[in-house]
Parts: C-alpha cells; structure tokens; sequence
C-alpha cells in the first residue's frame, strides 16, 4: 500500500472529494473557524438565538456522528467544535445580559 | 431501555386490543411512521429537528436585530453550508426531506441576512459600493 495507492483509493471513494459526502461535513469546518473568528465581537452584538441554536446542534450531532455506521470520526470531531464555540458565545452574552439588565 | 420494553409492551396490549374488537390496523400510517428508520425515535429524525434551530434564530435575528450586528463571515459560511447540505439530504440513504427542508428555508433567510447588511455595509460609505461603481462608470461611456 504506497502513498499512490492509498490516494487513488481516497480519490475514488464512495464517501470521497468527489461527493458530497466528503464536501457538506468538511465546509462544517468552515463554520468552526467564522465562530472562532466571531470570538473576538463584543457581547452585545452576539446572537443568543444563533449561539443557542449552534450549541445545540453542536452537541446533538456530536452523538449523531458516532450512532451513524461507520462512525464518522470527522463529523463528530467538527461538532464538538461547533458545541465549544457556540456554549462559550452563549454564556458570553449570557453573562454580559446579567450585567445589563 | 425500560423505554423499549414499555413499547413493546404497549404494541402488544394495542394489538391484543384491535383483535379482540375484530378490527384491522386501521391508524396504522401513523404508527408505520412514528416506528419508521427515520421517525422520531431515531437520531434521523432529531437531528434536522435541531437544525431547524438555525432557522428561526436566523428568522428571528432577521425581524428583531439591526443590520451591524450581522456577521458577514458567519453569514456567509452558512450560506454555502446549507447549499452543501440541501444536497447531502437529498442524495444520503434513506433521503431526509426534514433536514432538506432545512436547509432550503436557511438559505433563504442567510442570503436576506447577507443582502440587509450588505445594503447597510453599503449605506455607510457609498465609495465602496460596487454597484455603484459600475453604474457610475457606465456613465462615462
């Protein structure tokens, strides 16, 4: 199994760059890196709706990835990212409304 | 698991029940559903009902929140995201018409949100305005 070999393989995968069963969970990492740069925006300007929907399903679709078979590691990991940054924006603006009432 | 047994338990009660009263399985689209692969007692059921939560947070960010508070990043990373998954709900086995649904409203309403704060990003300095520029240098001509 060369390094060729396995990147054919990868190529032609049914699950691989050329479907969109690689392309929809991999852009989910995209999601993971506006959050993180959404990081840095004051407390008020954070959505409660969006940090509280992205927490959410975060974490449900965490457990989702690893009922599915096979157990898909990359969406499960890509998940608890996006639970991560969108508990941490949620208690943010959380905290800065218990400054601000 | 108790949750299985008390199921179970219940299907065998309902059935016992119909027969005795010589009746067929009449609500049974129902029941067929709520037992099916994809029913609610399934992760392909909850999931893209969690989803939805991206949609009426947008809805109501949409309604309630002012233009600057809208993250063009985030919005724009969400609209290839639900562009990419429409797609992955249709063609994934078994088809999920709930997460497809999803993500068609979602891209709806991202691509508003992208179109108010562009026009609000654009108001504040009309320079930058592409729009603008073309049509300014159209003129020209």
């Amino acid at each position: 199994g060369s390094l060729r070999t396995k990147l054919v393989h990868f190529w032609h995968h049914p699950a691989g760059p050329k479907t969109i069963h690689f392309w929809a969970p991999s852009w989910k990492w995209a999601l993971v890196l506006a959050g993180i740069a959404d990081l840095n925006r004051p407390a008020e300007d954070v959505s409660l709706p969006q940090s509280t929907a992205l927490a959410a399903t975060g974490v449900i679709w965490a457990r989702y990835a690893t009922q599915i078979i096979p157990v898909n590691y990359n969406l499960l990991a890509v998940n608890i990212f996006v639970g991560i940054t969108g508990i941490y924006q949620l208690q943010k603006k959380i905290r800065w409304m218990q400054q601000n009432k | 698991m108790l949750g299985r047994h008390i199921v179970r338990a219940m299907k065998t009660v309902r059935t016992a029940g119909l027969a005795a009263a010589g009746k067929k399985e009449g609500g049974a689209s129902l029941m067929t559903w709520v037992n099916s692969e994809t029913g609610p007692k399934t992760t392909h059921f909850w999931g893209p009902i969690a989803n939805w939560g991206f949609v009426i947070a947008g809805l109501n960010d949409t309604l309630t929140k002012e233009p600057d508070t809208i993250s063009p990043k985030m919005t724009g990373v969400l609209c290839m995201y639900s562009a990419l998954f429409m797609r992955f709900a249709w063609v994934i086995s078994p088809r999920n018409y709930i997460l497809f649904a999803c993500h068609v409203s979602n891209e709806c309403v991202q691509l508003n949100q992208m179109r108010r704060w562009a026009t609000w990003r654009y108001a504040q300095d009309p320079e930058e305005d592409p729009v603008l520029q073309i049509q300014e240098s159209g003129k020209d001509k």
